[in-house]
This record gives C-alpha cells, sequence and structure tokens, in this order.
C-alpha cells in the first residue's frame, strides 16, 4: 500500500494568489505607486474583461471535476452569439419590437448554449467518445458554421442599441465620480457581465458543494465505476453536467455578442477554451477529476486577469502574453502534482 | 541458530501515532515465519520498514550480526530482502521475462537480448516448479500465475528474505495449495518466508513460528511446539485480545414467506438457468470457485449485467430491474466485491459515501449536512466504526473499516434483500466477527440476505442453506446446519487430492 497525502484542493490557488499579491507589491513599488493598476476603475475593468471567460469555467469547473472536459466552447460563443444576431436583425426586419427581438436573441443564445452542452453530454454518456474527441469536433464544427454563415465576416446588430445594453452597461456606484472635471460626475460602473459572473459563480459553488448532483459529480469524477455501483445515473448526470456548462457558454455568448453588438466569426471566443481551462487548473481542480473548487477557479480567473492587465500595463508585446499564461499553467500543474508524493 | 535478520527495540511513529511500539522479534534462515494481526495493527509498517520504504523512528535492524541502515527499497533488495505486496507490482502489458528483469535486461550491444532474458527467466521459473511461456504478456496471465511471476522476480535478485502480503487471498483452493507448496519448497533451500496472512488455517499450516502482533506490539512469538497444538481459534483471540468463542452467531430462525425469487436466470457465456428462493430472515449462500458465475449471476439479478432469460420475484410478484437504480428503488441493495474499485469511492469522506446511495433523502434541493452527519454517526456507532472523523477520506481507514463504510453505505437505505459479495474479503478477524453478527442481527429483523463468499468455513458458519455454483450453474443447495467443506468442494469441482 502506497502511502498517498493528498493536500486540500485549495492549495494551489492559495500559492497562486500569494504569488499574485507578492508580484502586484513588487509592482506597485517599482512604478512607486504611480500605476493604475490598483485603481477602482481598473480592477472594475479586469472584472469586466474576464467575467465572460470567467462564467464558462464556473461551468467548465464541474464537467473537468465530472472527470470530463470540454474543447468547444471558444467556437460555441461565437457560433451562438452569430445566430442570436442573425435572429435579431431577422425579427427587427420583419418589424418586431426592438424589446421582444432582443429578449428572443438571448433566449435562442442561451437555449442553443444547453442544446449544444446537451449534444456533447450524450456523445460522452451515451456515445461513450472521449471527452476530449467528441469536444474537439464541436470545436472545429462551431467555428466552422459561423464562419460560413457570413463567409468569414461579422455579425452585427442593427438593432437602436438595446441590444448592447447588457454587454456594455452597468449599476452605478452612487457617490462616486470618475471624472472630477467633466461638468456632470461620471459615477463608477460595476458592469452587468460582472454581476452575473458572480451569480453564475455563487449558484455553481451552490450546486458543486451544496446539492446532491455535486455531490454525484465528484462520486463519478473520483470513480466511474464505483459510482455506477451506487446507484448513480451516470449518463445523466453527465447529460446535465455538460448541459450546465452549456448553459454557461450561452450566458456568455449573449454578453460577449451584446458588449459590441457584434461577432467575428473568425476572432470571436478564440482560444477561449483556454483560457477557460487554465483558470479552472490554476484553481486547483484536479484535471483527472473528482475534487474541484469554484473559489480556486474564481482566483484563476482573475489571475490570469490580473496578469493580462500588468502585461499591458507593462507594454509588453501581445505576442509575448500567451508565453507567460503558459508557464503559468505548467506552474500551476506542478504545484499539483507536488500533491502525491 | 543465529537469525537473518533481528529487529531490536524497534518503533515507528506517525505523528502522534504509534504503529510500532518497541518490536524484538528475530527472522531465522529457512524458517517460514508467519506474521498475523488485526488491520492496524503493524503488521503493514514492520513490513516497509523491513523492505525499506519506511525508516524506523528508533531501534535498530541487525542483518547477518550488523546494524544496517534501509535507504529505499534498492537497498533492501541489495541486502537480499524482497516484499512481494498484495497488490502485485507488474507491468500487464509486457511479458512475464521483461517483467522479471524490468530495469536490468540482459542486453547485448545496447539492445535486449530477448532470448537470453527468455532464458534466464524460464530457469527461475523452473527453480519454482512452474512452467510458463516467458513471451507471455503478463496481462493474459491468471493471478496465481502473477504471483508466480512475482516470485521468479523475487529469486532473481538472490533474495534470503521473502516477505509476503497477503499472497492467497485472491487466489482459490487449489492455487493456494500449490503456493503453499511453493513456500515449502523455497524453505527447503535456505530462503526466509515472512508470510502476512489473514487466513489462519493457511498460517497455522505453513509456519514455523507465529508473531502475533496487536496495537503495535508483539503478543507473543509462538516456536514450532506451540505452533502444532494452536488452535485457530486461539490464535484469533490472541490477535484480537479476547476469547473468540462465539465468532459465529447462532443462526437465527427464519419466516416462511418468500421474499426474493429468481427463476431460470441465465447471462451468456457466464450464468445458465439459476434458479433460488430466498426467504424473510434467511442467509442464503453462493458457493463456488472464481469463474463460476456468482458474482455475474448476483450481478444481473440486480441489473449490473445484461441477462439473457430469467425473473426476478420480490414477494411473489414479479419485477423488472434494469439497472442497479431499479433494484435499490425496490429495495434490494448490492456490496460488489471489489470495495477499493466498485464499493466505495475512496477520496470522498466517510459521511459522503454512507449516504451516496440514499442521497435523495437528505436533499430538498439542498443537501441537509447535518442529517447527513447525524445519520452516518448513527451507523458509525452501530458497526464499531473506527475513524478519527466522518470527514475523513475513505481511504484513510485500514480495510476492515472500509467494509463498514461499504455496509453502511447499504444499510443506509434499509434494504429488504441484501446481496453481499465477499463481504469479509481482506477484514481482519474483529471485524469479521462484527460483521457476521451484524448480518445476523439484520436476518432477525427480517432482511433476506445472499452471500457470495470463497470462504467456505464462514458460509457454513453463517447461512441457512448454501448453493453451490459451478460453470455457471446452480448445481445444488445444501443445508448449511450440515453442510460440510467436502460437500462443498465435492460441488463445486474442486479437486480435493494432494495438491
Amino acid at each position: 500500500m502506497k502511502r498517498t497525502t493528498t493536500l486540500p484542493v485549495w492549495i494551489v490557488p492559495a500559492i497562486a494568489l500569494m504569488g499574485l499579491v507578492a508580484f502586484t507589491i513588487i509592482y506597485e513599488i517599482s512604478t512607486k505607486g504611480e500605476s493604475i493598476l490598483i485603481k477602482p476603475e481598473n480592477l472594475l475593468n479586469i472584472l469586466r474583461q474576464v467575467s465572460f471567460v470567467g462564467i464558462i469555467a464556473m461551468g467548465m469547473t464541474l464537467v473537468i471535476t465530472l472527470g470530463g472536459i470540454d474543447l468547444s466552447v471558444g467556437s460555441l460563443v461565437a457560433f451562438l452569439g452569430g445566430i442570436g444576431i442573425l435572429l435579431l436583425n431577422s425579427l427587427l426586419s420583419r418589424g418586431t419590437p426592438e424589446l421582444m427581438a432582443v429578449v428572443g436573441a438571448f433566449a435562442l443564445i442561451v437555449v442553443g448554449g444547453v442544446a449544444a452542452g446537451m449534444i456533447n453530454g450524450l456523445l460522452v454518456s451515451k456515445g461513450k467518445l472521449a471527452p476530449f474527441i467528441a469536444t474537439l469536433g464541436g470545436l472545429a464544427a462551431y467555428r466552422s458554421l459561423s464562419m460560413a454563415l457570413v463567409a468569414g465576416g461579422e455579425y452585427r446588430s442593427e438593432g437602436a442599441g438595446l441590444f448592447g445594453k447588457i454587454g456594455a452597461g452597468g449599476i452605478a456606484i452612487p457617490g462616486t465620480n470618475i471624472a472630477p472635471n467633466a461638468p456632470l460626475p461620471v459615477p463608477l460602473l460595476i458592469p452587468w457581465p460582472v454581476l452575473i459572473f458572480a451569480v453564475v459563480a455563487f449558484v455553481a459553488w451552490m450546486i458543486l458543494n451544496w446539492t446532491r448532483l455535486g455531490r454525484y459529480i465528484v462520486a463519478i469524477g473520483s470513480n466511474e465505476r464505483s459510482a455506477i455501483y451506487s446507484a448513480i445515473e451516470v449518463d445523466r448526470v453527465k447529460i446535465l453536467t455538460y448541459s450546465l456548462l452549456g448553459l454557461c457558454t450561452g450566458i456568455a455568448a449573449l454578453l460577449v455578442a451584446s458588449r459590441l453588438a457584434s461577432i467575428s466569426s473568425s476572432s470571436s471566443g478564440t482560444l477561449y477554451e483556454l483560457d477557460v481551462i487554465a483558470a479552472v487548473v490554476i484553481g486547483g481542480t484536479r484535471m483527472r477529476g473528482g475534487a474541484g473548487t469554484i473559489a480556486g477557479t474564481v482566483i484563476g480567473v482573475l489571475i490570469l486577469g490580473v496578469i493580462q492587465n500588468m502585461l499591458n500595463l507593462l507594454q509588453v508585446s501581445v505576442y509575448l502574453q500567451g508565453l507567460v499564461k503558459g508557464l503559468v499553467i505548467i506552474g500551476a500543474v506542478l504545484l499539483q502534482r507536488a500533491e502525491r508524493p | 541458530m543465529p537469525p537473518v535478520i533481528a529487529v531490536e527495540n524497534l518503533s515507528k511513529r506517525f505523528g502522534s501515532v504509534r504503529a510500532l511500539d518497541a518490536v524484538d522479534l528475530q527472522f531465522i534462515r529457512g524458517e517460514v515465519h508467519g506474521l498475523v494481526g488485526e488491520n492496524g495493527a503493524g503488521k503493514s509498517t514492520l513490513m516497509k520498514v523491513l523492505s525499506g520504504l519506511e525508516h524506523p523512528t528508533s531501534g535498530d535492524l541487525i542483518m547477518n550480526g550488523s546494524r544496517v541502515h534501509l535507504n529505499g527499497v534498492p537497498d533492501a533488495i541489495k541486502l537480499g530482502i524482497v516484499m512481494i505486496h498484495q497488490e502485485l507490482n507488474l507491468v500487464d502489458e509486457l511479458s512475464v521475462a521483461d517483467n522479471i528483469f524490468l530495469g536490468r535486461e540482459f542486453t547485448r550491444g545496447g539492445l535486449i537480448a530477448r532470448r537470453r532474458n527468455e532464458d534466464e527467466s524460464r530457469r527461475l521459473l523452473d527453480r519454482i516448479g512452474h512452467t510458463l511461456d516467458p513471451a507471455r504478456p503478463v496481462r493474459t496471465l491468471s493471478i496465481a500465475d502473477k504471483q508466480m511471476v512475482e516470485i521468479a522476480k523475487a529469486l532473481s535478485y538472490n533474495a534470503s528474505v521473502l516477505i509476503m502480503d497477503e499472497p492467497t487471498a485472491t487466489l482459490t483452493e487449489r492455487e493456494s495449495n500449490a503456493l503453499l507448496g511453493l513456500v515449502d519448497h523455497l524453505r527447503q533451500t535456505g530462503v526466509t518466508i515472512v508470510f502476512i496472512s489473514h487466513i489462519l488455517p493457511q498460517v497455522l499450516r505453513i509456519s514455523d513460528r507465529i508473531t502475533i502482533l496487536r496495537d503495535g506490539r508483539v503478543v507473543t512469538t509462538l516456536d514450532s511446539r506451540d505452533v502444532r497444538t494452536t488452535s485457530e481459534r486461539d490464535l484469533a483471540s490472541l490477535m484480537v485480545g479476547r476469547s473468540m468463542t462465539d465468532y459465529f452467531p447462532a443462526r437465527g430462525p427464519h419466516w416462511d414467506d418468500i421474499a426474493l425469487s429468481v427463476r431460470d436466470l441465465s447471462v451468456p457465456n457466464r450464468v445458465e438457468g439459476v434458479s433460488f428462493d430466498v426467504r424473510s430472515g434467511e442467509i442464503f449462500g453462493l458457493a463456488g470457485l472464481i469463474g463460476a458465475g456468482r458474482t455475474e449471476a448476483a450481478e444481473a439479478i440486480v441489473g449490473l449485467r445484461r441477462k439473457s432469460t430469467g425473473q426476478i420475484f420480490l414477494n411473489g410478484s414479479p419485477v423488472r430491474i434494469n439497472g442497479l437504480v431499479d433494484a435499490t428503488r425496490f429495495g434490494i441493495a448490492y456490496l460488489a466485491e471489489d470495495r477499493k474499485d466498485a464499493g466505495l469511492t475512496l477520496n470522498m469522506s466517510i459521511i459522503d459515501n454512507t449516504t451516496l446511495v440514499s442521497l435523495r433523502r437528505y436533499s430538498r434541493g439542498l443537501l441537509n449536512r447535518s442529517k447527513q452527519k447525524l445519520a452516518t454517526q448513527g451507523h458509525a456507532l452501530r458497526l464499531r466504526l473506527r475513524a478519527a472523523a466522518l470527514t475523513d477520506a475513505v481511504s484513510t481507514l485500514s480495510g476492515g473499516n472500509q467494509q463498514k463504510v461499504l455496509l453502511a453505505k447499504w444499510l443506509e437505505m434499509s434494504p429488504k434483500v441484501l446481496i453481499v459479495d465477499e463481504p469479509t474479503r481482506g477484514v481482519d478477524i474483529g471485524a469479521k466477527e462484527e460483521i457476521y453478527h451484524l448480518l445476523h442481527e439484520l436476518a432477525a429483523q427480517g432482511l433476506s440476505c445472499v452471500m457470495i463468499s470463497s470462504e467456505m468455513n464462514e458460509l457454513i458458519g453463517m447461512c441457512h442453506r448454501i448453493g453451490v455454483m459451478r460453470l455457471g450453474r446452480l448445481v445444488t443447495i445444501l443445508d448449511g446446519q450440515h453442510a460440510t467443506e467436502e460437500q462443498i468442494i465435492h460441488a463445486a469441482g474442486l479437486e480435493t487430492a494432494g495438491a
């Protein structure tokens, strides 16, 4: 018998968080406190930037804890956002009131996300495909579909601006003013995507820790055979979990499309799968399943965002930012390895 | 005769736990030294220290008169101490010869000299009187054959001390006998064998001396004269530290109504037209060789396997069971044979495991954790579960306590029919006794139990009736009160002669 001392799952995000804080302090000292990094408007900006990936990462944490993976999320964002805008424009052109058209478009995006998740779940459970393969298919297919519909171009909303409210807007914090010299005060906005990210994170945390589904996800991810022998309906749980990730992807696609009221068929959502999986891994969720933490993933998402922001402020070339991200991911996985001597 | 290895005043602590406490022990050249004790008594820790896996906290290891310090398994192997673990350490995809010489293959010009490796392997296998094609992939071998490969591998290190941890736990009677024969042969060639086992009759039969461990201390070492006069029950009493007079509880009466009825059950290539009835309060045994189809029949009953024919009746009415979920709805519980890979989710807590099957009961949208804990505490108390905290992962528990969690998990759903598959495998004698008493207690309350076991004395001691399976068929049903091992062996198709 091998003695395995498994450290708790939070150890990786804890170390990552400490590293991040240390890094921020060094940064602040080196810029003599003149940097805008920890100014509230920059922090909110970071939060908005990470919220899209963050929302998907919540669902991905569940799927990876289940012992699965989903590579199709990035392409799906472009596809769902694209068909949403197509529906919006077609409804508007038929004279539907803008509010109805927007609601219809949003509904299509979200329902489409759930459907796509369900398809992945069916392929993985009933089709017995390896999750990596099943969703690799989606990665290629959804990107291809979204490009084919507009011949590689752009989907652009033809509405009067209601469609963009949720992705670009937010709730004003009373009493704040970020433009002291302007004639009217400009309050600080908490962007809608950030609030939605917070809600999704809370719900995902409840699901993983306080529901039957959460226990089943952990059980299946730990040992699928035991789960079968414990009278758990493994296929149903898998389909449901992938559908939840589809739901998260749908919500993210809605926000991405709404933010600029457009979707680029070739670049929207590109490499989201990488960032999402990276956040989950940095968060300490075990890649082979059986142990996951939502709080860790939130930290992972924030770390990715702050690193990106810091690199921007330091004017590091965009081309090099991938290198830094890559090193952080490898570092996080190495830390996980250290868990089992 | 001077000892090959002497253990002097050896202690090992893990944190505040004293796994070994001032152990003194000597192993003599050419002896078979039995080592028994309950789970957690310190057997494995002692063996890990001897094989270089763990450092002692204090105390000495003396080998052939001089103090040795083992820094890892390779050190121990260099000194001729080789351990064969219960979970065999073979690479399934490699051949027998590749496994035996893994990491130190004979080479010629930088390439592996396959022929030479195979010839040397054949020579080693000959030495233990076993014929086996060295080119065969290990995955195609039976567990017994794999064990032989492990032994051949150990001998290839010129082992003078061979530590065997539960070598017969997963072998059939006949394979066990062959292995014990080999142990006897090795002893005559001067190898010292440390034989760790829960199967006491085998320990008594093969050992020259027996050391009993309890709570990290040596209770006593029986010399060869003592071994001959010690009974299994005496040995068990020494292990648990109290007398074991009512090891098997008295069989209670059962009702006349038939709770579970299986008719003409078949699984392609595995089970052939099996029919039997189990009454309320009855414990029905299923005996047979490994591969006789007992587990497959049980799995077909609970819907884990597709059956080609057969009907299941509960209290006289037919039921359709297409999956374990259906079975649990009808109140049938199935304790799987493979505790670690099918029974429990090792990295989940005791509470999570105990409530996993009946989780619905604790969920109204959200889980009621305090209720889960309360229920688990109840089971822990009743089953005398020994655990530091109920939130600990099940993997931290000893085998016996893991088995108790597995029982708790299924009792939690309040079954009407309980099918247990090898419920006491790898469980120490104290926990075994507790499980026996628990099953009887449940039967007395009206539970119907189907008990699959490879330990015949267990079936004879426990069951009202024993069905014997052979090559997928239920060949006979014996009265448990009067059945003998010979009857079972004969019906199951085991050869009794010699071997």
